[in-house]
């Protein structure tokens, strides 16, 4: 291991205000949770070290305005994005309806080498509260139309889910930033079809 | 070539050299689970002295270093060791094993670099790329160097980036050359200087060890080569003086985020290389006569002198003659007033209540600010709420008119039912927005804290109404945080929300739905650094961080996350004096920039560093202290022998005609991230077009000056004003004039102006509903801004222009 270069996950999570984008990353990284957290302004990241299939990655998780207006100046912020995190309120419908949108937003400014298969990851927040507005069922349903995007629901104030979500993120951040690795200057390269390979190479213990 | 198994492993065996952060990308022969693994890429000598290229995964490293010495557990970038392999071998090791790939030397019949040093391919058998590598640090060139050390190779004669081999075995030769002939520089010695210069910035820890491994390379294995001649010494030196000169950047920097820790120690070769050197130079200084660090001072300055000499002479050639900057004025250091006190303030105004000596009283606030205890009534005034010229009388009337209308505004909403909202997306996705952000406004202040505290309701309902005084503008984040200072002094719901308008009118831009504010103000931020740190603006330029997106907390709610709610008010009250010049809301964004630059610089911040940074100096920042720079910053730069045009439209200043481009700072704007950069690319765009649509003249877009009376603008990014003299003019004049100020929706801009052409040559063919017109195949558009300025756009480039006249000149 101590041979190996560092590797560093760059994550952006998007999704409209209020919906817990900040609330999730402190619940990550810090273990903490606040109702006083302000409105992001600009951006913001915060990093944390996780082992990933016995590997030390260091994710870079980036946090920025949920308003549409500031997304003009996300542009900056995305590029060379490893995984994308879409969060939605369980409570709130148009937050999740806004899904497409933030996801469509992400590919046009980010534009990874190969959007179909970026990873993204969708967290359904706030599951705490009584008043859902979206089913567990509506959600998945979402996600496995959109190629079958990896979805969990979330509390980021009772912490629930979080870890394993951020897990996942971790992981397919992995998967992705060893391809773009691998892929970056080998356009013409025979794509591998067993999924991912190169993440597989330390064990086979990935099963998503 | 031929793959080994656990059986066959040599007992010994020796790196010649190798070379790290290289992925296995293709090979005949191999499963596919194989390929795409990192490893390192070696040229090894067998226990029978026949050598090969030898490609060896990561993973068997990792086990190898192990079972061995720790010191050898970390491997460095390029670096050459002698190892011996110990048994012990698990079956893991074995099946590892199994996945060398070897290439004996003998076999070798040509390879290929390819992809900017990034790819290289091998071959045994002519016509067949067997297998193919990818350097994940871009360095192939270096290993190519050294394996042409081993093998004598020609040039294929249809592709240069191929070598064939010629003599497989060839090292007594390349041992008994100089060191100047070793070919580990491919390219002449001065390309190999700037390489070396620029590489060490993009990658000093590498470029070290480079440089390290290449000067142990003749320390350990050249001995034969070095027979005393002086010219290798010179090499020596000049290696060492770019390794030591890395050696500080790469340990003083923390490149954790993007390479191991690694210590020196590993990397450097068994022997230490000074000693090994001086055993072959320095007999007298190891004779006490003096010491060898002296003795290779000595050398490194006369290399450095020589080198410095031969590249002044290649560079007249390939770069641009710099001129000397002008230097600013010394910063004078404008020691802070005292507040603007009770007493000073009755006696401003006459007994009817007027305030008599406004600019007076503006100048007070600006030096010092305004006494705690009459910030309600002065702010009112400095907010626009109430008018410096009306009586105790007049402002009794405007509060009850202005409380009238308020509420009235209010009833709009607060009378509006359930059904209606359902049936109204817009306002309730407002509603929604304000709701969530008043919860996390100031929470942790005692005013705003606490559950069901009814300050936020108040905060709530102004904002709500500010909706529907202002439904274009509707709620965008950040004016709660506008508000919360004011409503938390004023305590007033009515005066709250009249000097919550009045500060939103003199941020407006800042909120539009296209941030073309915001846009504006990073690029004249940008401006400002360059013209008065141009140091740090062009550390930041290469940082990726031209575009100052790291400031955009800063100027979206004028430094309101910055600052403790006193310090706020006080930094506030100042800016809204107008004072000392326009946009002086930036100065404080340079004064900071300034205090933090060394650490900036120093620390060689990137991208991500940057805005960190600057993000956690959040209430870690002295308002008077910075106020105090800021304004020192302005005298500097507005008593400037070079002031540009450019600034002083920033300032607000009348134009001279001087064009920003005369001295050599474009290198900083011509960055990609730079808001200015993009104008630049299409500006580039622009020309093609326009070179395809004229008369066969290679066409520039340039704004021209005419005559004094005329302002004059130079197209931003252009730095040759020979452009203008050399034009064939198509001469496109715009009289832009203006009957009051900017009003967002194109439709009553166009009401507010006036626009006429003058166009000898070429005549535009049609003018455009949002007041622009057509010429060639683009369209110049025109908008009006806030303060009076006016931007034209010329195929998606826009130059903003404070001015009644503009020329627009097509060369």
């Amino acid at each position: 291991m101590a041979s190996r270069k560092k590797v560093l996950l760059k994550v952006i999570i998007l999704g409209d205000s209020g919906v817990g984008k900040t609330s999730l990353m402190n619940q990550f990284v810090n273990k903490k949770f606040s109702n006083q957290y302000k409105a992001t302004i600009g951006a913001d990241f915060l990093t944390k070290e996780v082992i990933v299939d016995d590997r030390i990655v260091t994710m870079q998780i980036w946090d920025t305005a949920g308003q549409e207006r500031f997304q003009s100046l996300g542009m900056a912020f995305f590029r060379g994005a490893d995984c994308c995190v879409l969060v939605f309120d369980v409570t709130a419908p148009n937050t999740f309806k806004s899904l497409e949108s933030w996801r469509d937003e992400f590919l046009i400014q980010a534009s990874p080498r190969d959007p179909d298969n970026f990873p993204f990851v969708i967290l359904g927040n706030k599951v705490d509260l009584e008043n859902r507005g979206v089913s567990a069922k509506r959600a998945q349903q979402w996600c496995q139309s959109k190629n079958d995007l990896p979805y969990f629901e979330t509390s980021a104030k009772e912490a629930v889910n979080v870890e394993l979500a951020f897990q996942t993120i971790a992981r397919n951040a992995l998967a992705q930033e060893t391809e773009a690795e691998l892929y970056n200057e080998f356009p013409d390269q025979i794509k591998l079809n067993a999924n991912d390979n190169a993440r597989n190479r330390d064990g086979d213990n990935c099963a998503c | 070539m031929s793959s080994s198994s656990a059986e066959d492993i040599p007992e010994q065996c020796k790196d010649l050299f190798t070379q790290d952060g290289v992925l296995l990308k293709s090979c005949i022969g191999r499963s596919i689970n194989e390929l795409n693994s990192i490893g390192m890429l070696c040229i090894v000598q067998n226990a029978d002295s026949t050598k090969c290229v030898e490609w060896r995964p990561n993973d068997l490293i990792t086990i190898d270093s192990d079972t061995q010495d720790q010191e050898w557990a970390v491997v460095n970038t390029i670096g050459r060791r002698q190892r011996t392999l110990s048994g012990n071998m698990t079956s893991d090791y074995a099946t590892l094993r199994a996945r060398i790939i070897k290439i004996p030397l003998s076999e070798l019949k040509t390879f290929r670099v390819s992809r900017n040093n990034q790819q290289m391919q091998f071959s045994t058998k002519p016509g067949v790329w067997q297998m193919s590598f990818y350097f994940q640090h871009g360095n192939a060139e270096i290993f190519v160097a050294y394996l042409k050390n081993h093998v004598k190779t020609a040039k294929a004669r249809n592709d240069k980036n191929t070598y064939i081999v010629v003599e497989p075995n060839r090292e007594t030769q390349v041992l008994n050359k100089s060191f100047a002939e070793l070919d580990i520089f491919t390219e002449n010695p001065t390309d190999v200087v700037w390489s070396l210069v620029s590489n060490l910035r993009q990658r000093p820890y590498e470029t070290t060890m480079e440089a390290f491994s290449k000067l142990t390379d003749i320390v350990y294995y050249g001995n034969e080569a070095m027979n005393g001649k002086r010219d290798v010494s010179e090499e020596v030196a000049d290696l060492l003086t770019k390794s030591m000169s890395a050696m500080e950047d790469s340990t003083a920097v923390t490149r954790s985020d993007e390479y191991e820790v690694i210590s020196v120690k590993p990397t450097l070769p068994p022997r230490p290389c000074i000693p090994r050197y001086a055993l072959y130079y320095g007999n007298e200084a190891m004779n006490g006569k003096r010491d060898v660090s002296e003795e290779v001072a000595d050398l490194l300055t006369k290399s450095m002198s020589a080198m410095e000499d031969s590249t002044a002479v290649t560079r007249s050639d390939e770069y641009e003659v710099i001129s000397v900057k002008p230097t600013l004025p010394p910063r004078p250091c404008i020691p802070r007033g005292t507040p603007l006190s009770t007493e000073k303030w009755d006696g401003l105004q006459d007994t009817d209540g007027r305030v008599t000596e406004v600019e007076g009283v503006k100048q007070l606030i600006f030096r010092g600010g305004v006494a705690h205890s009459i910030r309600p009534s002065v702010w009112k005034y400095l907010l626009d709420y109430y008018p410096w010229t009306m009586t105790h009388s007049e402002i009794k009337n405007l509060q009850r008119r202005k409380t009238e209308e308020y509420f009235s505004m209010k009833l709009q909403w607060r009378s509006m039912t359930e059904g209606q909202e359902s049936r109204f997306s817009e306002y309730r996705e407002r509603k929604s927005l304000v709701e969530k952000d008043v919860n996390r406004t100031d929470r942790t202040h005692p005013f705003y804290a606490g559950e069901n505290n009814p300050n936020l309701i108040v905060l709530q309902d102004i904002l709500m109404t500010y909706v529907m005084y202002n439904f274009d503008l509707g709620y965008v984040q950040g004016m709660s945080d506008i508000l919360a200072p004011l409503l938390l002094l004023l305590g007033n719901e009515v005066d709250s929300f009249w000097c919550f308008a009045g500060f939103m009118e003199k941020i407006a831009p800042n909120f539009d739905m296209d941030q073309a504010g915001m846009k504006q103000q990073l690029l004249h931020l940008q401006q400002l650094l360059t013209f008065a740190s141009p140091e740090l603006a062009q550390h930041l330029a290469q940082k990726d961080s031209g575009n100052m997106y790291f400031c955009f907390r800063w100027l979206l709610v004028w430094f309101k996350r910055e600052f403790s709610h006193r310090d706020i008010m006080r930094l506030w009250e100042v800016l809204w004096t107008g004072l000392p010049c326009a946009n002086f809301h930036l100065f404080i964004c340079v004064a900071i920039l300034d205090t933090e630059k060394d650490i900036l610089i120093g620390k060689d911040y990137g991208f991500t560093e940057v805005l960190k940074h600057v993000n956690d100096l959040s209430m870690r920042l002295d308002v008077d202290k910075i106020l105090s720079t800021a304004e020192g910053i302005y005298h500097q730069i507005v008593s400037a022998p070079h002031l540009t045009d450019q600034i002083r439209v920033i300032l607000g200043l009348p134009t001279i005609g001087r064009s920003h481009t005369e001295d050599s700072h474009s290198d900083t704007e011509d960055k990609e991230a730079s808001p200015k950069a993009e104008c630049s690319r299409t500006n580039e765009a622009s020309r093609s077009n326009a070179t395809t649509n004229g008369n066969g003249t290679n066409q520039r877009v340039l704004f021209a000056p005419e005559a004094d009376e005329y302002d004059r603008f130079i197209w931003p990014g252009e730095h040759n004003s020979n452009y203008i003299k050399t034009a064939k003019t198509l001469y496109i004049r715009i009289f832009v004039r203006w009957r009051h100020r900017l009003v967002s929706s194109p439709t009553e801009a166009s009401t507010a102006k006036t626009l006429t052409y003058i166009c000898p040559v070429a005549t535009p063919t049609s003018f455009e509903p949002n007041g622009g017109f057509n010429i060639g195949s683009g369209t110049v558009l025109v908008y009006f801004g806030a303060t009076g300025s006016v931007t034209l756009e010329y195929n998606g480039i826009q130059i903003s222009v404070v001015t009644k006249t503009v020329w627009a000149l097509l060369a």
